[in-house]
């Protein structure tokens, strides 16, 4: 039996958003001189242009470190480092399951948050080695101490083995590096087994087609062998195999324990899936490996192209996009303001709004989201259960028995003295208490149950400003809860733009469409006629305003010399125009849709 | 047949709202010399792109008045000595062709009209913005009412029968009364023709600067106190209804969505521009359209003057545009749907060989529906009630 090198390590680096992960990274690569100072900027694994502009990490990003250890060996470390955001989870996990070992990162002035929590429980169902890092204790306001009380109360695990760390001076790294070698496992798998690899994450490559990236549990492959799809039985011949250096570099071959990635000119982006096992066509694995829980959507929304002729461009984007995020979820859908798009699925209003960007910055087109909503289940006169994600599709009032919401458990964490401000702003959103928890003396852990509806609203902005950031959350489904709920329609024109539609509470329902409507008038420029815009339920109209009709929009003269000065000129307003989808005779701004979300400016 | 335009860029003093190329003369005249003699060596050059002739003149600037009549004397002889004007009559009786002059109340002697009317100018346009003193002053104008007068009496004393007054409004601090009192006394001077602009802001001009400033505090607002605010959208839409509606009953048909005229008195030279028909354009900063070809001369007095005396085409490589189809029906919609005569679908295929219907067929469609767009005698034209939103159908027509 050829066991897979013993000298191979793979480890994530996980923590609570901000507490440092992306920076460890650079000082792990910088100390190991897998990238020269020159190459080397800050966080540069977070290599998305949209990822450097906010500062965050929104994708896993795997990158492999060859450290000399002080027992003199040599060894292979990939290092997955994954985001912290709650909306980015499925990272998370997907990082876990290709790895033996994690770095739990903890700021040391800030302590155990609620996705620090969430993310140690998914390494730990993975039985992953945790080590605990406590990081940025150059800070003034750290404490050390009292965090890895926090690790030891809160947790649950052993942290007089924490590593004292600061990723901004360095301290520590060797440390960390050692412990790396010394406390995670190596790989146990076996090269001479038949193949067997789990797909953790892919990309689209316009030359290369799909492009899986892999851990190898067992077995090998290189360049011409045969793989198998274990899924769907496609079999496609390798012809490029690499490692992540964090560029992708060509190797010859991948053996037991490695990760890297294959190209095979997969053309079809369907014969890609995430959690798929990788067996050799030749020489394959009897069983596949466990694969991936599905990502739950918690937030739907329909994408329409601003031009109806974009679709299959839009279609083609979400495709190669679901390969490079496997929690998008999509399928067709139909407006009858906004023509033919798709109803996706998000893990939070966050991961809706990178996506919306990603299309736009990636693939150059312009789209409209429509009012994110949440799955509801609707009860009919005559005993039917259906569930609706659209507003729009929600059967008129009298076919209905009842609606139920979905609700979740949401865990606060919270320096004690903002305990009575938390109280509040739950009851504001519906929520009824369900426990609390005192990590230390000064912080506490709030459990409550609220509608998951709230907390896609604007729970997070108002937390985090109550609270003046300290709060952290985290939130999981718990089931469904019925609810007095009914729906909320726009009038533009006299006619119902049902992708403003959306599902309220009957008790906000008159304070939100006074909201909407002020708010649509503001948004709406003036137009050739005027426009009321009304919010209605059922038959009944609950707020009015009028968009007078535009009165001035008007070149002073056009003569010879200045021709091309004032066909540009309109060039670039029809450009701006191009931002507006045309409903009826109605020239909608995209912010218009998204109206809904930010009523509370 | 393209027509002719010269560009005379001087003006006494720069007028605050004023884009335009032209330099200042305070109180030196040297330039004017050498301009004259590096716009007869284009005129020379460029003689040859009329083989057939020209089928107007408009002298525009700047100030063209500000030459001294021998040097309005110098240039009009070189023009006329190398061009060749399409000669005849005009409908009712109106002189042809149509040669024009722009001029600037304050600029005007008995003497230069006189070499102009040698010439054959028939038409003068007068820069007179106002009639109100203190928007005058504010605006940076160099004349005052009173200056207008005169021009005008001295005009129609020379003989010339067709006079146009180019008004401005959405001024600075005008009100609707203000407004009104102008175009009372405007028309009071029974000109022929009247150009009535809003006042358009440009960037690097001081008015510009002064009310496009984002940060309002780079600004004394001291300064814009004194002259008030702009009239919004409202009051600016008000000011060109009434103008509108008044000059209408009148006399004046409004035959461009900026210009009004008393029954054939339409300016030749600008509905040719509006046509989408070639022109030759000389002087620094002049543009010319021959052959789909849009060519702006160098807009700098020395480099101009350069390669004028080089005996080079004096323009700017940089500024020259090729005209695609899509450009180039773009522009004859925005032009043609300014017009009250909007645009003839026939005049379309001619021009473009394909049917208007198969490239604007939906549009246009869609505007009819609406009465925004009709289309009478055979015409495609945007209804007078949404003149002053032309912008937004126009947008739809650019490709
Ligand atoms: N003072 C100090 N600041 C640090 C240290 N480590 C990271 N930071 C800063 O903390 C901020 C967040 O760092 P990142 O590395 O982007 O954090 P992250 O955990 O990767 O964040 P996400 O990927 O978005 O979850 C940055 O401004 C870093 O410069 C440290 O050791 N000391
Ligand atoms: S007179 Fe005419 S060209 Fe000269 S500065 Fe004033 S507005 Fe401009
Ligand atoms: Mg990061």
């Amino acid at each position: 039996m050829a066991q897979a090198s013993r000298n191979i390590r793979n480890f994530s680096i996980i923590a609570h958003i901000d507490h440092g992960k992306s920076t460890l990274a650079d000082r792990l690569i910088e100390y190991t001189g897998t990238l020269s100072t020159r190459e080397l900027k800050e966080q540069v694994l977070d290599s998305m242009d949209l990822e450097r502009e906010r500062g965050i990490t929104i994708k896993l990003q795997a990158v492999r470190l060859r450290y000399k250890a002080k027992d003199g060996e040599i060894y292979e470390l990939n290092l997955i480092d994954t985001p912290g955001h709650v909306d980015f989870s499925y990272e998370v996990s997907r990082s876990l399951a290709a790895c033996e070992g994690a770095l739990l990162v903890v700021d040391a002035a800030q302590g155990i948050e609620a996705q620090t929590l969430a993310n140690v429980y998914l390494a730990l169902e993975n039985d992953l080695e945790i080590i605990p890092v406590i990081n940025k204790i150059d800070l003034p306001s750290a404490e050390p101490e009292r965090v890895k009380q926090e690790i030891e109360d809160v947790i649950g695990i052993d942290a007089s083995e924490a590593i004292l760390a600061s990723a901004k001076s360095g301290l520590g790294v060797e440390e960390i590096l050692e412990a790396i070698v010394k406390r995670i496992p190596p790989p146990k798998g076996d090269d001479e087994k038949p193949l067997k690899s789990l797909i953790f994450d892919s990309k689209f490559d316009s030359y290369k087609g799909a492009i899986p990236y892999i851990r190898i549990f067992d077995g090998k492959l290189g360049k011409g062998t045969n793989i198998k799809m274990m899924s769907s039985g496609k079999v496609f011949e390798i012809i490029e195999v690499g490692v992540f250096t964090p560029g992708m570099t060509i190797v010859e071959e991948l053996r037991a324990g490695q990760v890297g990635y294959i190209a095979g000119s997969i053309k079809n982006v369907g014969d890609t899936r995430v959690g798929d096992t990788v067996t050799d066509a030749d020489y394959p694995s009897s069983e596949p490996l466990p694969g991936y829980r599905k990502a739950v959507s918690m937030v739907f929304c329909g994408l329409y192209p601003v031009e109806t002729s974009d679709y299959d461009r839009l279609k083609d984007a979400l495709e190669k996009l679901q390969l490079n995020d496997a929690s998008l979820m999509y399928e067709n859908e139909t407006s009858v303001a906004l023509g033919f798009g798709f109803r996706c699925g998000f893990l939070g209003l966050l991961h809706m709004e990178i996506i919306q960007e990603r299309i736009e910055r990636e693939f150059g087109l312009s789209i409209i989201t429509t009012a994110p909503s949440v799955v509801y289940k609707v009860n009919t006169i005559n005993q039917e259960q259906v569930l609706i994600d659209n507003p729009a599709l929600l059967p008129p009032e009298g076919k209905i028995e009842s609606i139920e919401e979905p609700m979740v458990k949401a865990t606060i964490m919270v320096p004690s003295e903002y305990v009575g401000t938390i109280m509040e702003l739950n009851q504001e959103k519906r929520g009824s208490f369900l426990n609390m928890d005192y990590i230390t003396a000064s912080r506490v852990s709030l459990y409550y149950e609220l509608p998951l509806s709230e907390i896609v609203y604007d729970y997070f902005d108002q937390l985090k400003s109550r609270t003046k950031g300290y709060a952290s959350l985290d939130y999981e489904l718990i089931g469904y809860k019925e609810a007095n709920l009914v729906k909320l329609d726009i009038m533009l024109n006299g006619e119902i733009v049902d992708a403003l539609s959306f599902i309220v509470h009957k008790d906000r329902a008159y304070q939100r469409g006074r909201k909407l409507v002020e708010k649509l008038r503001g948004l709406i420029p003036r137009q050739m006629f005027e426009i009321p815009v009304q919010a209605v339920i059922g038959s009944k109209v609950i707020a009015r305003e009028n968009i007078r009709a535009m009165r001035k929009d008007v070149l002073a003269k056009c003569y010879g010399g200045d021709i091309t000065r004032k066909r540009k000129l309109l060039e670039k307003q029809k450009e701006g125009k191009k931002r507006m989808k045309q409903v009826g005779n109605v020239e909608i701004p995209q912010e218009a849709f998204m109206a809904v979300l930010k009523m509370d400016d | 047949m393209p027509s002719l335009y010269v560009h005379v860029p001087f003006c006494v003093k720069k007028c605050d709202y004023c884009a335009f190329y032209s330099l200042p003369l305070l109180n030196s005249c040297e330039g004017l010399a050498d301009y004259l003699r590096g716009v007869a060596q284009e005129i020379e050059l460029r003689s040859n792109e009329a083989p057939a002739g020209v089928s107007s003149l408009y002298l525009g600037g700047g100030t063209p008045t500000v030459l001294s009549w021998r040097q309005l004397d110098d240039l009009l002889k070189e023009i006329h000595l190398h061009f060749t004007f399409l000669s005849g009559q005009g409908k009712e009786g109106q002189s042809f062709p149509e040669k024009t002059t722009e001029a600037n109340p304050g600029t005007i002697t008995e003497e230069k009209l006189k070499v102009l009317r040698d010439y054959g100018v028939n038409r003068i346009s007068l820069g007179a913005q106002s009639f109100n003193d203190r928007l005058l002053y504010q605006i940076g104008r160099i004349h005052r009412a009173q200056d207008i007068l005169h021009a005008v009496k001295r005009i129609r004393k020379a003989g010339i029968e067709n006079l146009n007054l180019d008004l401005i409004f959405g001024l600075p601090g005008q009100t609707l009364e203000d407004w009104q009192d102008t175009l009372r006394k405007a028309v009071g001077l029974s000109p022929e023709h009247l150009s009535v602009y809003a006042l358009t802001l440009e960037e690097d001009t001081p008015l510009g600067k002064k009310y496009l400033a984002r940060d309002l505090n780079s600004f004394k607002m001291s300064d814009r106190d004194e002259a008030g605010d702009l009239p919004d959208d409202d009051l600016q839409a008000d000011m060109y209804e009434w103008a509108v509606d008044f000059l209408s009953n009148k006399g004046f048909r409004r035959y461009e969505i900026s210009n009004f005229a008393r029954s054939g008195y339409e300016c030749q030279h600008n509905l040719a521009y509006w046509r989408c028909e070639e022109y030759i354009g000389l002087g620094p900063g002049a543009v010319s359209c021959m052959r789909r070809v849009r060519s702006k001369n160098i807009e700098d007095m020395e480099a101009y003057l350069k390669d004028a005396a080089a005996g080079k085409r004096p323009f700017d490589g940089a500024e020259t545009e090729f005209l695609t189809p899509e450009q180039q029906m773009s522009e004859y919609m925005m032009l043609g749907l300014r017009t009250e005569q909007g645009i003839d679908p026939i005049d379309f295929y001619h021009k473009f060989q394909v049917s208007i219907q198969d490239i604007y067929g939906q549009i246009m469609a869609n505007y009819i529906d609406r009465d925004v767009l009709s289309i009478s005698g055979g015409r495609l034209k945007i209804h007078p009630n949404y003149s002053f939103v032309a912008n937004s159908i126009i947008k739809d027509f650019i490709r």
